[in-house]
């Protein structure tokens, strides 16, 4: 049991407390001013009035003052301090959802108030305990279909992208990513025509718009803003008025090419053989006035020798081109052979399979269905009815062969079934139209004692080898549909608002002293949610060497950054990246800095708007308050995993949480729009420079 | 120009008469014994008849192809010693590849250089030059 002066005060009641502070001003200004007179009497009684008077007066005085400064001092730390902490402890309950945090110690003096808080907050807590509990159950139910949807969503193999009225992205999946160019990873909220060129779009939505018709759908071709990829398109409006539409997207860069190529060679055959044939018909219908003439002669071989040249040349230019000419996907060899040996099998034949892990560029289907054609004439014929499919790498390409033991076929015999058509599923389709689209040839051969019929395949690669999968990820936010805009920044609601909440990690902390930048993280928050998906993530090489001691706060080293891009490519990356947002930081001044002096090189200048959750602790808390991160995320109950405290990533990720858990204390302290906010840090210059001068 | 020590016997299989006449008159300049047929159904009995040193094949020929001439005579023992030249208007690396892999020694592109012909006529039956088109 607590004794003592403070704890007998605690027992009192608040009122009694506050009469009793004010009764000891009362008394001890009575006694002060009693102590400065009895004391000035008795230098009046010397004889020297005015000095007792002043003596009176100052000791009166400044004992009063000291009283009342003490009577500051601690209405201020025990009411007025106590009161603010109360109060953001209460705003962080009420609207940042975090319950229990009411600290009835902060408010000790201030009587029932903490207790009689603290009961409010927990009634508050079991009412929103009840609620997330129910919700949670009808959450979880449409989480797990909102994942299948995504899931069915991502593996669409076409770009599907779903835009607002007003072209803003609301919706990609992951072959969209890789369609809209992998230099420019899409944003959601982003103007589509950051990405595609927007004439083919507009006159499509407009095309739509004015027919009015919620069936019509509008097919288009559209370039990439690089200009690198055209894609085929098709726009349907969205029901409602908001006229936003879903756009599917094919890259068909490929094939307008090979479309391209055929034509340009077919216009090229025409021309060059025009001239010569015309040539050769005038010269020899003067040969036959004059047979003799060496003149004649002359022109006549020098014709036909530039026509065969002519000839041969475009010959082999279209052998080399056909290949390019039929879109052939890249086929899994295993699944291949898996197909072959099953087709093979349900005709009766005993086959084994080997080969090596290779992709081959081929149309899987036809080729299975010309193999398993051939081996079941080979068995037809007599031959064998035991065969060995072996796959192998042959130089840039790969061969098939099917090898038995026993009679070659002849190659007539082979001729004759590869004219004849072949079930690949359309008609008039034989075995040479097969071997032509692939621009290759099949033959018979014996290989190590055995007969096999060799169907080489121009393009593969070993399975290894494959490139970065495609992100599959769905990424959305359906209420974008529906978003108003505000004409200006500083009249657009927090919530409203795009941004980027970003990090670095450098060599030190002295730019000014050549330190640079080693990381850049940063998150994209649309809507008032993180998008899940849009992280940007860089190592950054800073051209000098790493000190031990950075190393041990980030655990980034020499040898990590050795392969990374400078800071003038990274630098340009997450300009793009953060183009239109509002930056946030946490201790802004700090990282951008290390950007600014750079905005040279990279070629671009960070002018965004910039937020700093220094200051929007300060305005929530106050400045008396720490507003170091670690001090800021555990107020906000936010948990930064150690292995990731004080890497980019982890403090951008521990940064966007505690925003987003400021966002509505702000708004519940009346500060809603981006004006509101820069009003209120600006009042906390002192703390940290506002940097949107 | 110094004649091959051995008359040579070559056999030009070959449909289009204006490229038997050329390869007619090589051949006589470079002292051959050479006869021709015009079609692939003749071909094959005129190559077991007379076991030519070099048969000349053209591939695209009437009722039998070129290549199936070629397998005809790499299946047959008593043929091993006779090289075959195969001859192609189109000479896609495919088309080469094939015809090496039924047994042609060499390959040669229509159309082709008098002395291009003269040298891989040369390497297969003195074993003269560098190499073939293999």
């Amino acid at each position: 049991m607590a004794t003592g002066p403070g704890a007998m005060l605690n027992r009192l009641g608040l009122r009694l407390r506050v009469f009793l502070f004010f009764a000891a001003l009362a008394l001890g200004s009575l006694s002060a001013i009693a102590a400065g007179l009895w004391l000035g009497y008795g230098q009046a009684a010397d004889g020297d009035l005015l000095s007792g008077f002043v003596t009176a007066g100052l000791i009166g005085g400044f004992i009063t003052l000291g009283i009342a400064a003490w009577v500051w001092f601690l209405f201020d730390e025990h009411v007025a301090r106590a009161t603010e902490r109360l109060a953001a402890s209460l705003r962080a309950e009420a609207h940042a959802g975090l319950d229990g945090r009411t600290d009835t110690d902060l408010a000790r003096y201030l009587g029932d108030l903490a207790p009689a808080a603290r009961a409010i907050s927990g009634r508050l807590s079991e009412t929103r305990d009840a609620l997330a509990e129910a919700v949670q159950r009808e959450t979880t139910r449409l989480a797990e279909e909102k994942a299948r949807l995504e899931t069915l969503l991502s593996d669409v193999p076409v770009g599907v992208l779903l835009c607002s009225g007003d072209h803003q992205l609301v919706f990609y999946n992951g072959p969209a990513t890789e369609l809209l160019g992998a230099a420019q990873v899409p944003g959601l909220d982003r103007p589509i025509f950051d990405y595609l060129r927007d004439a083919p779009l507009r006159h499509a939505h407009e095309r739509l718009w004015s027919a009015g018709d919620a069936e019509a759908v509008s097919d288009l071709l559209v370039a990439t803003v690089a200009g690198a990829r055209m894609l085929s398109g098709r726009m349907r409006l969205l029901d409602g008025d908001g006229a936003g539409y879903v756009l599917t997207l094919r890259d068909v860069t490929d094939d307008l090419a090979a479309h391209a190529g055929r034509d340009r060679l077919l216009e090229e055959i025409f021309d060059k053989i025009r001239r010569p044939a015309a040539n050769l018909l005038t010269v020899i219908g003067v040969l036959d006035e004059a047979p003799d003439d060496p003149a004649l002669t002359g022109a006549l071989v020098g014709e036909v020798g530039q026509l065969a040249k002519t000839v041969t040349e475009l010959g082999q230019r279209y052998d080399q081109a056909r290949a390019g000419w039929w879109p052939l996907p890249m086929t899994r060899g295993a699944d291949l052979l898996d197909g072959l040996r099953a087709r093979m099998e349900a005709q009766g034949l005993q086959v084994t399979t080997e080969g090596d892990d290779l992709i081959l560029r081929c149309d899987g289907f036809e080729i299975v269905a010309l193999l398993a054609g051939l081996a079941e004439r080979v068995a037809g014929k007599g031959l064998t009815r035991d065969f060995n499919v072996r796959l192998a790498e042959d130089g840039a390409g790969a061969v098939i062969d099917i090898g038995w033991r026993g009679a070659a076929v002849p190659v007539g015999t082979l001729d004759g079934w590869l004219d004849a058509p072949f079930d690949v599923g359309a008609a008039d389709v034989t075995g040479k139209t097969v071997l032509a689209i692939h621009a290759t040839e099949c033959w018979p051969q014996m290989r190590d004692g055995m007969a096999i019929l060799r169907l080489p395949i121009r393009e593969a690669r070993r399975a290894a080898r494959r490139p970065q999968a495609v992100a599959r990820r769905v990424v959305y936010d359906f209420d974008l549909l529906f978003k108003a805009r505000a004409e200006g920044l500083a009249e657009t609601a927090l919530e409203d608002l795009t941004y980027v909440v970003f990090d670095t990690e450098t060599t030190g902390l002295l730019p000014s002293d050549g330190d640079e930048i080693v990381q850049i993280a940063g998150i994209r928050i649309v809507n008032g949610r993180k998008v899940q998906g849009e992280v940007f993530d860089t190592l950054v090489n800073p051209g000098r060497p790493i000190p031990p001691r950075s190393t041990d706060v980030h655990g980034i080293s020499d040898a990590m950054v050795a392969d990374a891009p400078p800071i003038e490519e990274a630098g340009r990356q997450f300009h793009k990246f953060a183009e239109g947002a509002v930056l946030i930081a946490h201790n802004a001044p700090f990282d951008m800095a290390f950007l600014r002096r750079h905005e040279a090189g990279i070629g671009k200048a960070f002018d965004n708007p910039i937020l700093d959750t220094v200051l929007l602790s300060a305005v929530v808390y106050g400045q008396g308050e720490s507003h170091s991160l670690d001090s800021l995320t555990a107020r906000l109950c936010i948990t930064i995993p150690e292995e990731v405290r004080h890497t980019a990533l982890g403090d951008t990720e521990a940064t966007a949480d505690a925003f987003l858990k400021l966002l509505p204390m702000l708004k519940g302290r009346g500060v809603r729009t981006f004006g509101d906010v820069l009003t209120e840090v600006r009042r906390h210059g002192r703390l940290l420079k506002d940097l949107n001068a | 120009m110094e004649k091959p020590k051995l008359r040579h016997r070559v056999l030009i299989v070959e449909d289009e008469d204006n490229i038997a006449l050329a390869l007619d008159y090589v051949l006589t300049r470079e002292g051959y014994a050479h006869e021709r047929v015009a079609n692939g159904a003749d071909a094959m009995p005129r190559i077991r008849d007379s076991a030519p040193d070099l048969v000349l094949l053209d591939v695209m020929l009437p009722e039998v192809s070129g290549y199936e001439i070629c397998q005809t005579v790499r299946m047959d023992p008593a043929l091993k010693d006779v090289k075959i030249l195969m001859m192609t208007a189109r000479g896609s690396a495919m088309e080469r590849r094939k015809g090496l892999a039924l047994g042609a020694d060499g390959f040669i592109a229509k159309p082709f250089e008098l002395k291009e012909l003269r040298e891989e006529v040369r390497r297969l039956l003195d074993g003269d030059g560098a190499g073939g088109n293999a």
